[in-house]
C-alpha cells in the first residue's frame, strides 16, 4: 500500500464561502453614554428593546401611515444548520438584531451570531460556538440576542457561558462560565451592556435551578456580582420557603429575559421565572420570592432595593421574566409597566414598588382573580395528586416573553395577547440535576384558542382597540413615530397595524411563523425594519395547535423601494 | 487511544445493525466503538479516528475527551471512497476533505461537558453511519456552580 496521501490541516468552514471575515469598526465607540442616549440616534438600535426603558418605540417616521402599503423587502438572509445540533425541532430564530452605523449584529439559535451589511445583507462575519447538543432546555434552541459596546459583541450561549467577540471580526475575546450544565442551567438571554458591566440572567427553571443575575466586567469577564433570586436560609425573603427543607435550593426564578434600566435611580428591573417544581405548590409551601416577580437590582452592588411578586406561590407556570417597561405619567410619576402571564397589566411606581394599578389584558382568567388593590386569589390550580385541572392562561401566559411596545405620541402599550388554555395533572417527583421539576403532567389546549394585539392606556386600564386574530400573538411588537405598530403572527405574516386605530394597514407572508422582536434602523437616510422568522422554540407550550408548522430560520428586512 | 466493547455490539452485529445494508440500509447510528483522547502533560489531548473500509463508521465514533480545552485529532480514511470531516470548535466548524487513503488533521478548541456532533457531510454519509460524538467529561469550574448544597443526579 503506498503512503496516505495528505489531507493537510482542517480549515474554516466559513473559508468556503463569500464571508468577507471583517466588519468597519462601528462599536468602538457604543459605551454606556451613547446608549443612555440612544433615543438620539433613531438610525441604530443599540441595545436589546432599543432603548434602557424598554418601550421598543423608534422615531423613525420614513415608513408611515400612508406609504406603508409600498414595504417590500429589501433583503433576506437565511440561517441554515450544519449537522446534528441540540433542539434539532425545536429551533427557533428569536433574536432581536442590533444595529450600528450600517452592520447588523444577530444571533440565531445553536451559538451563531452574524455581523451582516443592514444595506445589502451581505454577511461580514460569522461566529459558530459549538452547543453540546445534549444541554438541558425546557423551551428549544434559540438566543435572544447580542449586546454591542467597547468594540465587541457580547453572547450567552446554550452551556451557559458568557462570550465577548471583536466586533469587527467574530474573534474570540473571552469566555467565561456562568452556569452549570449538568445542573440543567443553560444562556438564552440577550446580555445587557450598563456602564462597564454586562449584565445577564440564567435560564434553567424548569430544571430546579437557583436562578441568578450576574454583572460582568466588559472588558475582562471578570464577574462583578452575582445575585441570586432565591434567598438562602436567614436572608431576606426565606421565611417564604419551607424553614426545614431543601425547597430553595431548587427554587427556580430564573432571569431569562433583558431587563429595562433606569439610569437615575441607577436600577435593573428583572422579571424573574416561575418556582420550580412549577405545578407542585406542596414541596415549596409560601409565597416562594423572588419567583414571579419584578426585582429592581442596584446595578452596581448586585443588592436587591425592592421587589413586586405578581403570583405568589405559583402554581400554574406564571413566570414574570417578560419586560417591566418604563415610562412617566403626565404627572411626572416615575412608572413601570408589565404584562404577566397570569392576565393582569400592572402599573407600579418603579421608585418603590408600590402598585398604582392592576387590571386584566385577556379575556379569560380562571386560575384566579387579583383585586384591583393587588390581593391574589387563587381558585384553579393542580392540588390533588393526578387530578387534572384546567386553567386559563396556559403556562405560556396571556402575554409569554415577547415584548409589548409603548408609543408616546399615542400613549398607549401595544401588547402581544395569548388566549391559550391548559390542563396540569399534579405528578409528584423526587428532584434530580438535569431532569425537568414540573411536578405535573401538562397538556395545552389544541382548540379554542385565539389572540389579539391590545392597545392599552396604562394610565386608565382601558383597552383603545384590539386588532384580533384566530391565532395567538406569539412575537413582540415594535411601535414607531410613523404611527405604525409591526406585529409577526404564527402563519408567518408580518402586518403593520394603524398605531391610532389598530386597522391592518399591510401585511407580508414571510413563510414561517414569527416568535422574534423586530428591529428598526435607517442607513443613508432609508428607514428599514428587520425581522427574524423561523417557528419553534417552545410551541408545545404557546401554542401547540400549530406544531405542526412550518419551522424556518430565515431574516427578512423591509424598506420603501428607493424610486 | 484505547477502545471499550460490550455485550450490546454483540447483539447489534448479530442482529445486523452495525453493517451496512444488513438489517437497516445504513449502519445504526452510535454503534461504533468507544476511544477516549490520551492527554500530554499540558492538558493538550490527542486522539485518532479512521474510516475502516466499507463500514461507512468512524472509528471510535465516540471521542471522551476528560475536559475541555485543545484536542488534535488525526483523521485516517482506510476507505475505498471519498469522505471528509465538518469538527466542532469555538469559532466556526472545522472542515477537512478526505479522500480515498489519505491522512490529515484538525485541531479542535472544546468547551465544558457535554456531547458535540461531528460527521462527513458529503451525500448521506451522516445517516449511513459517519456520524460521531466527542463527549466530554468533568464539572464546570467552581465559580460557575450554584451555591447550595450537592444535589442528587440521575
Amino acid at each position: 500500500m503506498t503512503d496516505y496521501v495528505d489531507a493537510g490541516q482542517a480549515v474554516r468552514l466559513t473559508s468556503l464561502s463569500a464571508v468577507k471575515g471583517s466588519a468597519p469598526q462601528v462599536t468602538e465607540n457604543v459605551n454606556y453614554e451613547r446608549i443612555l442616549d440612544a433615543s438620539s440616534e433613531p438610525q441604530n438600535w443599540l441595545t436589546y428593546y432599543g432603548t434602557y426603558d424598554g418601550q421598543r418605540y423608534s422615531t423613525l417616521d420614513q415608513i408611515n401611515k400612508e406609504n406603508v402599503r409600498r414595504l417590500t423587502p429589501a433583503w433576506v438572509f437565511q440561517a441554515g444548520a450544519t449537522g446534528m445540533h441540540s433542539g434539532a425541532s425545536t429551533y427557533s430564530f428569536e433574536a432581536s438584531p442590533l444595529v450600528v452605523d450600517g452592520v447588523m449584529y444577530v444571533s440565531g439559535p445553536e451559538g451563531k451570531v452574524w455581523a451582516i451589511d443592514a444595506t445589502t445583507g451581505e454577511e461580514l462575519w460569522r461566529f459558530k460556538y459549538p452547543s453540546p447538543y445534549d444541554v438541558s432546555l425546557c423551551c428549544g434552541n434559540v438566543n435572544r440576542g447580542v449586546a454591542v459596546g467597547h468594540g465587541k459583541v457580547y453572547l450567552c450561549t446554550l452551556n451557559a457561558h458568557l462570550i465577548a467577540l471583536d466586533a469587527t471580526n467574530g474573534e474570540i475575546v473571552f469566555d467565561v462560565v456562568n452556569g452549570d450544565v449538568r445542573a440543567g442551567e443553560s444562556g438564552t438571554v440577550a446580555p445587557l451592556l450598563v456602564k462597564d458591566m454586562v449584565i445577564i440572567g440564567s435560564s434553567g427553571g424548569e430544571f430546579g435551578v437557583r436562578g441568578h443575575l450576574d454583572a460582568f466586567d466588559a472588558q475582562t469577564g471578570e464577574r462583578r456580582w452575582r445575585r441570586y433570586m432565591i434567598p438562602k436560609p436567614g436572608e431576606p425573603g426565606s421565611e417564604t420557603w419551607p424553614a426545614d427543607g431543601e425547597a430553595w435550593q431548587r427554587g427556580g426564578g430564573n432571569c431569562w429575559v433583558t431587563p429595562t434600566y433606569d439610569p437615575e435611580q441607577e436600577l435593573l428591573f428583572q422579571g424573574t421565572g416561575n418556582p420550580a417544581p412549577d405545578f407542585d405548590g406542596g414541596v415549596r409551601e409560601g409565597d416562594n420570592l423572588y419567583t414571579d416577580s419584578v426585582v429592581a437590582v442596584d446595578v452596581n452592588t448586585g443588592e436587591i432595593r425592592w421587589h413586586y411578586q405578581f403570583t405568589p406561590h405559583d402554581l400554574w407556570d406564571y413566570d414574570s421574566t417578560m419586560e417591566n417597561l418604563l415610562f412617566d405619567a403626565p404627572d411626572g410619576r416615575k412608572l413601570l409597566a408589565h404584562a404577566d402571564k397570569n392576565g393582569y397589566f400592572f402599573v407600579l411606581d418603579r421608585t418603590n414598588g408600590e402598585l398604582v394599578r392592576v387590571f386584566p389584558f385577556v379575556d379569560r382568567i380562571t386560575w384566579g382573580e387579583i383585586s384591583p388593590d393587588g390581593k391574589v386569589t387563587p381558585k384553579v390550580y393542580p392540588d390533588k395528586e393526578g387530578e387534572p385541572v384546567h386553567f386559563w392562561p396556559g403556562p405560556a401566559g396571556g402575554k409569554e416573553w415577547t415584548h409589548m411596545s409603548y408609543n408616546p405620541q399615542t400613549g398607549l402599550i401595544y401588547v402581544p395577547v395569548q388566549e391559550v388554555g391548559a390542563t396540569a395533572t399534579r405528578r409528584r417527583r423526587e428532584f434530580k440535576e438535569s431532569i425537568p421539576y414540573w411536578g405535573a403532567g401538562v397538556a395545552v389546549d389544541l382548540e379554542d384558542f385565539y389572540g389579539y394585539v391590545a392597545a392599552i392606556d396604562p394610565l386608565t386600564g382601558e383597552e383603545k382597540w384590539r386588532w384580533r386574530n384566530e391565532y395567538p400573538m406569539c412575537a413582540s411588537t415594535l411601535t414607531t413615530a410613523g404611527g405604525l405598530v409591526f406585529q409577526g403572527i404564527p402563519t408567518g405574516e408580518f402586518v403593520a397595524l394603524d398605531a391610532e386605530t389598530g386597522e391592518k394597514l399591510w401585511s407580508f407572508q414571510c413563510g414561517s411563523g414569527h416568535h422574534s422582536s423586530p428591529t428598526p434602523y435607517s442607513v443613508d437616510g432609508r428607514q428599514y425594519i428587520a425581522v427574524p422568522t423561523g417557528w419553534g422554540g417552545w410551541v408545545e407550550g404557546f401554542f401547540p395547535g400549530f406544531l405542526g408548522a412550518n419551522a424556518g430560520d430565515a431574516l427578512f428586512v423591509f424598506a420603501l423601494p428607493e424610486d | 487511544m484505547t477502545t471499550t466493547s460490550s455485550d450490546r455490539s454483540d447483539q447489534l452485529d448479530e442482529a445486523g445493525l452495525a453493517i451496512q445494508n444488513r438489517l437497516a440500509l445504513g449502519r445504526q447510528l452510535g454503534t461504533g466503538n468507544i476511544g477516549h483522547a490520551e492527554e500530554d502533560s499540558d492538558g493538550r489531548m490527542r486522539a485518532t479516528i479512521r474510516i475502516p473500509e466499507d463500514e461507512l463508521v468512524w472509528d471510535p465514533a465516540i471521542i471522551i475527551l476528560p475536559h475541555g480545552g485543545e484536542l488534535e485529532l488525526t483523521l485516517i480514511n482506510d476507505d475505498k471512497n471519498t469522505h471528509c470531516a465538518v469538527l466542532p470548535t469555538i469559532g466556526d466548524h472545522l472542515i477537512i476533505w478526505l479522500v480515498n487513503h489519505s491522512k490529515g488533521t484538525a485541531t479542535l478548541n472544546l468547551p465544558g461537558p457535554g456531547t458535540y456532533w461531528y460527521g462527513s457531510t458529503t451525500g448521506n454519509d451522516e445517516g449511513r453511519g459517519l456520524t460521531g460524538a466527542i463527549v466530554i467529561g468533568g464539572e464546570v469550574p467552581a465559580e460557575a456552580k450554584l451555591d447550595r448544597p450537592a444535589q442528587p443526579r440521575p
